[in-house]
C-alpha cells in the first residue's frame, strides 16, 4: 500500500523516517483520512560497541557520550554506574549529589529545549498559543504578538543550566568530570554558589513560565476538543488527550540516587541484583502496567525480526547480532527491546507515573523567598498515554528536576572537605551494569571487563524501546502504536493555515503593526512563514494528493526521538 | 562603541581578523546588522550525535536568538542567514526540508555557506530522505561558496572513525578529495565544535574576512597555540612539579594522562558555555578533541603521555605523531618515566 514518508524527521535528534499507510472514515461531515499503519526507521549507523572494545573501561565515560550530544549526560552517568559497579566502587556522598546537579541542570536544559525548540511549536500553532510558537516574525512579532515569548526564553534559560554543568563538569555538551566511584572535580563553594545562583534563576523560569504554558495548553485542549470533534465528525472527549494513544505499560529505571550511603548501596544498587523499585530515589524504577510493579532488569530482551541485524536475539549481554543491511523484511537499524515480551513505553511519561502514579502533585515553594505558587496537580488524561500527557511529564520533571537542584546542592554544602572520588584501581576481570534514565527514558549500559579492557559493552537507549520497530512476535513499537491509535488525522491537503482556519474562525489577532489589520490565527501563520519559506510545512505528497502530518509529526516528537542513541549494536564477530 | 561595517573592515585589517575577533566579539552583532545581503546556510547531519547543533544553541553574543530575530536583513525582518536545510532545529520536515535544500542551492553565488556536522562514511550507513549522506555532501560541496566542518566528526572523522573504524567514518576534508572536489574546508574541530568558533567564523567569512589556516585546515586564531605551552593555567603546577595523581587532587594533570602538551586549542582561555569552565578545570585530562587523529591517537584517557616535555627537552608535538596507547612504546615510554623519576629525585637532593 502506497505510503505517506516523512524523511528527514527533523527537530529530533538524528536521521528518522517514518511511513504512515492511510485508511478513509466518513462521518457525518465527511470522509477523512487517518494513519492505519506506522513504520519508524532509524537511518544511520555508527557501531559505537564495536569501537569502545579493547579500550581502557574508564574511556567508556567519554566516548559514550558522544552516541548522543543532545543527551550525553545521560549515557556518562549510566556509564559511571557500569564501571562504579565493575570496579566496586561506590561513590562518596559528594559525588553522588554532584552528579546529582549534573543530572538536574541536564534534565532542565534537555525538556526545556524538547519542550519549546522540538515539540512545542505544533503545539503552540494547533493550540493557538503565540509564546510556544517560534518567534517566525523576527523582534516585531516577539514585541508586538509575543510570539515566540517563551521559546525565546526558553533558549537562554537552558544556556544557564548548560552552564552549571559546565562549573562542575567543565563544559556540555560532553562534560568531562566523571571517574568510577566519583567525580574529579574539586567540591569548592564557588562552584556550588555559582550553582545557586543560576539555579535560582532556573527555577523561576520553570516553576512560572513554563507551568504557565503548560496549564495555557491544557486550557487550550479543551477548545482544541470541540472544534476537532465537529470538525471530524467522531467524538474526541480529551483531544490531545486522544491522540497518540500508547500501550499504557511504562518502564523506568530510576533517577536522582540518594547520597545515604545505606540508600545507595542496598536500595539504589540493589536493583542490579533483584527487582525493585528504587524508592529512596527522587524518581523510582518500575514496570507500571495499570499497577505499580517491581522492575526487574532480567525481563528486558531485544528482538532483531524487523532490524537490519543477523544472529541471536536476547538479553543485552547474551545478544549477539551482526549488522546486514539487506536483509529481507527489515526497515530500521533500530532493534525491538522489549520487557517480559510485552511494549512498554519510556521517559517522562513513564518517570512521572512509576514516582508517583496518575495523579502527580508538586510543590512550587521559591527557594529563597519561600512564597508559595501553589502546587501543580496534573491528573493524566490517559492512562493509556497521550499527546499531551508526554508533554505535561516532561514539564513537570522539568519542575521536579528544578526543585530538586536547589535541594542538592544546598545539601552539598554540608560535604565540604569530604572525598570526591573512593578511587579504585580498574579491575583486572569485571562486570558492571549501569542502569539510569536518560531523559527520553530508561537507559542501560553493561560492560565487561577482562584484562584491563572492555571486552563488551551494550547500552540498551530509550529511543530503542520508543522508535523499535515491531518485534518478532509483530508487536508495533511504541510510536508506531501511538501513530497507528486511530486518531492520527492527516488533513487532505489542508496546509497549516488551512487547518487552523478550520479550528479557529474569528479574525481576532492584531497584525496592524505589520500593516494588515486584524486576521485570523491561520492567516497570521501565513503572514510568518511564507516569506520564510514555509507556506507548505508539514505537507506531505501521495498520489495526486498533499496530506498535512502536523499531527503525525508532533505524536512524535512527545516522545522525544533519539535516533543516534536508538542506534547501536555490539557485534562480536566483524571485525 | 558601534562601529559601521566600514570601521570594523579597516579595524580588523589593522588588527588582524583573529585578533580583531577574538577580542570584539559583541561587536559581530552590530558588523553584521549593517550586511544587506541574506546568506544562505545549509547545514548536514551526517555520521553525528547532533552535540555540534547543541554546542552551537549555547552561543552567546550573539545567541541563536539574535541570529534569528535580531540580526535581520535591512529592515526585512528576515533573519540574515537562517539556515535553508538543519536537521535539528529547522521548522520544516520530509519534502518540504528537501525542498528547500533546493533553495539554497539556487541561492546568490557568493553566499552560499554549507556547514557540515558528522562524519562521511561508506555507503548505505547513513541515508537522508533515500539518499546517501555522501550524495547529499557532494552536491552540497560542489556548489557551496564555503566549506566548515563543525566538530571533530566533520573535520578528521572522530569518534565514529574509533578504530577498528566499522562504518569507514572520515572527515568532510578527506572525503571531498576523494571524491575529486577540491575546495578549501575550514575545519573547526573539538568534540563538540565550540560556538564561537562557528559564530565568529561565520561571521568573518560574511564580512569578507577568510581566517587563515594551518596545516589541517583549522583556524589559527583558535588553534594557533600549544594549550600546555602557551595558555594553560596550572602550568605553574607544572613548572613547580606538583602534580595530581589521582582524581580530585590538586595539581597539573599531566599524570592524569592530559594530552595538553600535544593539542592546539584555545579552551584554556575562551572557555565554555558562557566561558564558565573547560574539562582540565574540573580536574579531568584534556582527551585531545581538537588534534587530528582523534580519539586513538589519545586513547586511553587517561594514560600518562610517554614524555615530560620540556624537562627532557624532547619536542612533544612529535611525540604526539604516535599513538600513545600502542605498545611499540611501551618500553621507551618505561625507560624515559624512569629517567623522569631519577631526575626529581635528584633534584630534590
Amino acid at each position: 500500500m502506497a505510503r505517506v514518508v516523512i524523511d528527514p524527521f527533523t527537530r529530533i535528534e538524528g536521521h528518522l523516517r517514518i511511513e504512515l499507510e492511510l485508511k478513509d472514515v466518513t462521518t457525518s461531515t465527511g470522509t477523512w483520512q487517518f494513519v492505519s499503519k506506522a513504520y519508524s526507521g532509524g537511518m544511520l549507523f555508527r557501531g559505537f560497541e564495536i569501537f569502545l572494545k579493547g579500550r581502557d573501561p574508564r574511556d567508556a565515560f567519554f566516548i559514550t557520550q558522544r552516541i548522543c550530544g543532545v543527551c550525553p549526560a545521560a549515557h556518562a552517568e549510566a556509564s559511571n554506574q557500569a564501571l562504579d559497579h565493575a570496579f566496586g566502587a561506590i561513590p562518596t556522598p559528594a559525588a553522588v549529589l554532584i552528579r546529582n546537579i549534573i543530572q538536574c541542570a541536564y534534565y532542565i536544559y534537555d525538556h526545556m529545549i524538547h519542550t519549546y525548540l522540538l515539540v512545542g511549536p505544533e503545539l503552540g500553532v494547533l493550540c493557538k498559543y503565540p509564546p510556544m510558537v517560534p518567534p517566525v516574525l523576527g523582534k516585531k512579532g516577539l514585541e508586538v504578538l509575543g510570539l515566540g515569548t517563551s521559546y525565546a526564553k526558553c533558549v537562554e534559560m537552558q544556556r544557564k543550566a548548560n552552564e552549571i554543568i559546565a562549573l562542575w563538569g567543565g563544559k556540555f555538551p560532553h562534560h568531562a568530570c566523571g571517574y568510577p566511584g566519583g567525580v574529579t572535580v574539586r567540591l569548592t563553594n564557588d562552584r556550588i554558589a555559582g550553582t545557586l545562583a543560576r539555579a535560582v534563576e532556573i527555577w523561576e523560569f520553570v516553576a512560572k513560565t513554563m507551568i504557565n504554558d503548560l496549564q495555557k495548553l491544557i486550557e487550550a485542549n479543551k477548545v482544541l476538543t470541540d472544534a476537532l470533534s465537529s470538525i471530524l465528525g467522531v467524538e474526541l472527549k480529551r483531544g490531545l488527550g486522544d491522540i497518540g494513544v500508547g500501550t499504557g505499560n511504562f518502564l523506568s529505571y530510576g533517577m536522582l540516587p540518594s547520597e545515604d550511603p545505606d540508600d545507595y548501596e542496598n536500595d539504589w544498587m540493589a536493583v542490579i541484583e533483584r527487582p525493585g523499585r528504587r524508592k529512596t530515589a527522587v524518581i523510582h524504577a518500575g514496570a507500571w502496567d495499570g499497577n505499580f510493579k517491581d522492575f526487574d532488569h532480567r525481563k528486558i530482551y531485544e528482538y532483531i525480526k524487523y532490524s537490519w541485524y543477523d544472529g541471536k536475539e536476547g538479553y543485552p549481554f547474551d545478544g549477539d547480532t551482526i549488522p546486514n543491511r539487506e536483509k529481507a523484511g527489515a526497515y530500521s537499524w533500530i532493534k525491538a527491546p522489549r520487557y517480559d515480551k510485552k511494549v512498554y513505553e519510556v521517559g517522562p511519561l513513564a518517570r512521572m507515573i512509576n514516582t508517583y502514579g496518575l495523579k502527580w502533585k508538586i510543590p512550587r515553594v521559591h527557594p529563597i523567598t519561600g512564597e508559595d505558587y501553589g502546587d501543580f496537580v496534573y491528573e493524566v488524561m490517559n492512562p493509556k498515554g497521550s499527546l499531551i500527557d508526554r508533554v505535561a511529564a516532561r514539564v513537570a520533571q522539568t519542575l521536579v528536576c528544578a526543585n530538586a537542584l536547589v535541594e542538592f546542592t544546598i545539601r552539598l554544602k554540608d560535604y565540604l572537605g569530604t572525598p570526591v572520588v573512593n578511587y579504585k584501581d580498574v579491575p583486572d576481570k569485571a562486570e558492571g551494569i549501569g542502569l539510569y534514565e536518560a531523559p527520553r527514558g530508561a537507559l542501560g549500559h553493561w560492560v565487561k571487563i577482562e584484562n584491563k579492557v572492555i571486552k563488551h559493552y551494550q547500552c540498551v537507549v530509550p529511543s530503542t524501546w520508543n522508535l523499535s520497530p515491531r518485534d518478532s512476535m509483530d508487536q508495533p513499537g511504541p510510536v508506531e502504536t501511538a501513530l497507528q491509535c486511530g486518531t492520527t488525522w492527516l488533513p487532505k491537503n489542508m496546509t497549516v493555515k488551512d487547518v487552523c482556519d478550520a479550528i479557529y474562525k474569528e479574525a481576532d489577532v492584531d497584525l496592524t503593526a505589520f500593516g494588515l489589520g486584524k486576521v485570523t490565527w491561520g492567516e497570521a501563520l501565513a503572514t510568518a512563514l511564507k516569506p520564510l519559506g514555509l507556506a507548505e510545512l508539514n505537507m506531505e505528497p501521495l498520489g495526486a494528493d498533499k496530506y498535512n502530518t502536523s499531527i503525525a509529526v508532533a505524536i512524535v516528537r512527545s516522545f522525544d526521538p533519539c535516533i543516534a542513541c536508538a542506534v547501536h549494536v555490539i557485534d562480536k564477530k566483524s571485525k | 562603541m558601534k562601529l559601521s561595517r566600514r570601521e570594523f573592515m579597516k579595524t580588523v585589517a589593522a588588527m588582524g581578523a583573529a585578533a580583531f575577533l577574538s577580542t570584539y566579539k559583541s561587536e559581530i552583532v552590530e558588523a553584521l546588522e549593517e550586511v544587506k545581503d541574506y546568506w544562505h546556510i545549509c547545514w548536514l547531519n551526517g555520521a553525528s550525535c547532533s552535540g555540534c547543533t547543541i554546542s552551537f544553541a549555547q552561543a552567546v553574543d550573539p545567541d541563536l536568538i539574535e541570529i534569528l530575530t535580531s540580526i535581520t536583513v535591512g529592515n526585512s525582518g528576515l533573519p540574515i542567514a537562517l539556515p535553508d536545510y538543519m536537521e535539528t532545529i529547522h521548522p520544516a520536515s520530509g519534502t518540504l526540508a528537501e525542498k528547500l535544500k533546493e533553495r539554497w542551492k539556487k541561492g546568490s553565488k557568493g553566499r552560499r555557506i554549507l556547514v557540515v556536522e558528522g562524519a562521511l562514511q561508506k555507503p548505505k550507513y547513513c541515508v537522508i530522505a533515500g539518499k546517501d549522506f555522501r550524495e547529499h555532501v557532494k552536491e552540497a560541496a560542489e556548489i557551496a561558496d564555503y566549506i566548515i566542518a563543525f566538530g571533530a566528526c566533520a573535520c578528521f572523522g572522530g569518534i565514529p572513525s574509533g578504530k577498528p573504524n566499522p562504518t569507514g567514518a572520515m572527515g568532510l576534508q578527506e572525503f571531498l578529495k576523494k571524491e575529486g572536489i577540491n575546495k578549501t574546508v575550514i575545519n573547526l574541530p573539538c568534540c563538540p565544535g565550540h560556538p564561537d568558533h562557528l559564530v565568529i567564523t561565520l561571521a568573518s567569512v560574511m564580512l569578507g574576512v577568510i581566517p587563515s589556516l594551518d596545516k589541517y585546515g583549522r583556524p589559527l586564531m583558535f588553534f594557533g597555540k600549544n594549550m600546555h605551552d602557551e595558555l594553560c593555567p596550572y602550568r605553574p603546577y607544572y613548572d613547580r612539579g606538583i602534580f595530581a595523581t589521582k582524581p580530585g587532587e590538586e595539581g597539573c594533570r599531566f599524570k592524569l594522562g592530559c594530552k595538553g602538551p600535544i593539542v592546539h586549542t584555545d579552551c584554556a582561555i575562551r572557555k565554555w558555555n558562557s566561558h564558565v569552565s573547560y574539562c582540565v578545570e574540573v580536574g579531568a585530562p584534556c582527551i585531545g578533541c581538537a588534534e587530528p587523529g582523534f580519539p586513538d591517537k589519545f586513547s586511553p584517557f587517561y594514560k600518562e603521555l610517554p614524555s615530560l616535555p620540556t624537562v627532557l627537552g624532547v619536542d612533544a608535538t612529535k611525540l604526539g605523531e604516535g599513538l600513545i596507547g600502542a605498545t611499540a612504546l611501551g618500553i621507551g615510554i618505561h625507560l624515559v618515566r624512569r629517567a623522569i623519576g631519577k631526575g626529581k629525585e635528584e633534584e630534590k637532593k
